[in-house]
């Protein structure tokens, strides 16, 4: 890491940089010859920075899907200043740790407030082509070295769009993967409905897991309440695949092992025909069509 | 050695209950008794509590069958009563279900089963 990021601003350096920083810097071959370089594009960044940043607003704000994103003047003032900085620490920031973890931030940001890669991406390109064409102008009399600054410059800035992007589908996944656990670990209520007789909502996806606890919690339902008959709703599940057909069915043969017949209601039409191709019929759940016609199907047992 | 299950009669109604793992011959003796005493004493129902089991394989859960098949029979219903939670869910997977034979939660259950049949 020394060797790569050697070079003048080696005093400075008291800034840490982990494994994963030196090996994603490697990856796109970004040593501080690079950030040096990018650095001398200081000057000329500083002195059109407000005037780009002023356009890219001009531009982005003519879009109403853009536009959206903001409520008020204030709160474009703010994200502007954001930007400023950004775009400072982009010619000048040391590319350490805290650079890595700034920049990942900013996916994570991205990822809740609703701006899409196209989003982010445009814009930085929007950025990027304004200002290399500012740097074309002001440097006209030396253009060779303009292009390798600028060089430098984008390959920072790439390295900045891969980080923001990689924790954007990170925060994104993890987003999906707490909403699904919260859908899994929804709990399956038993309630009675009147001596001997259970209602067993099912709401959501019913995995392999749920599925189990839902058994569970049917056996123990009958034995706490002395049920008879138990109506199984699954109006709120929009999804049945044989596994979880063959789960019902045994829960049903459990509870029936233990002296109370199951009721199988609220089946959709969707339901109901993927179960017919896996070859699961009527007679196996004992099915009556609602939830009101299950729960006379159930006192019709209770009376038995 | 044998463990003799008792058979207790209550009315018209015998009960039964399987206090603990038997070896299959036990359980095959069960059966026997059981046959004659419904023969002898004309019951019309049976209760058969196995709440004190922790698992009930595929010769006992057969056996079952058979004696309430052999009651049926007769003329005679039977109530299997007090199948536990664990118990009824190893039954299901490994496929024993018990088709043909009523049960009931526990032996009270059992009782007012068959105490209806009988009455209507």
């Amino acid at each position: 890491m020394n060797e790569l990021l050697s070079g003048s601003h080696r005093a400075h350096r008291s800034s840490a940089t982990s494994n994963a920083t030196h090996d994603a810097l490697a990856w796109f071959d970004l040593g501080q010859v690079d950030r040096d370089q990018a650095a001398r594009l200081g000057p000329i960044s500083d002195q059109v920075a407000d005037q780009i940043i002023e356009e890219f607003y001009a531009h982005i704000l003519r879009f109403d899907h853009a536009a959206q994103k903001f409520s008020s003047k204030d709160q474009i003032d703010q994200v502007k200043a954001g930007q400023k900085k950004y775009f400072t620490d982009l010619i000048s920031a040391e590319l350490d740790d805290a650079y890595v973890a700034d920049r990942r931030r900013i996916g994570g940001i991205h990822e809740v407030a609703g701006i899409t890669p196209t989003l982010y991406i445009g814009s930085y390109a929007y950025y990027l082509h304004r200002l290399g064409t500012l740097i074309g102008d002001m440097m006209a009399e030396d253009p060779a070295t303009a292009f390798r600054l600028f060089l430098s410059l984008a390959k920072i800035a790439h390295f900045d769009m891969a980080l923001a992007l990689e924790s954007y589908v990170e925060t994104r996944e993890a987003t999906i993967e707490r909403q699904q656990r919260q859908m899994s670990e929804l709990p399956t209520p038993v309630l009675k409905l009147k001596p001997g007789l259970l209602l067993i909502p099912v709401v959501g996806m019913l995995d392999r897991s749920r599925a189990r606890s839902l058994t569970v919690s049917l056996l123990e339902g009958i034995r706490q309440f002395h049920a008879r008959a138990v109506v199984l709703d699954i109006t709120g599940v929009a999804d049945v695949d044989s596994s979880v057909a063959n789960h019902l069915i045994q829960s049903m043969q459990a509870a029936r092992l233990m002296g109370a017949r199951s009721i199988l209601t609220g089946v959709s039409s969707d339901v109901a025909q993927s179960l017919v191709k896996i070859g699961v019929t009527g007679a196996d759940l004992n099915t009556a069509g609602d939830l009101e016609s299950g729960i006379i199907a159930a006192e019709a047992i209770l009376v038995r | 050695m044998t463990i003799r299950v008792p058979v207790l009669q209550q009315g018209k109604v015998l009960i039964v209950s399987v206090q603990d793992a038997l070896s299959d011959s036990d359980l095959l003796n069960v059966q026997q008794d059981l046959l004659d005493k419904v023969f002898s004493v004309n019951a019309t129902g049976v209760v058969i509590d196995v709440s004190a089991l922790d698992v009930l394989d595929s010769f006992g859960t057969r056996t079952l069958s058979d004696i309430a098949a052999a009651i049926q029979l007769r003329g005679a219903k039977t109530v299997i009563v007090g199948i536990q939670a664990d118990v009824a869910m190893s039954m299901v997977l490994l496929g024993l279900s018990l088709p043909r034979v009523a049960t009931a939660l526990d032996l009270e259950a059992g009782m007012a089963l068959l105490g209806q049949r009988h009455v209507a």
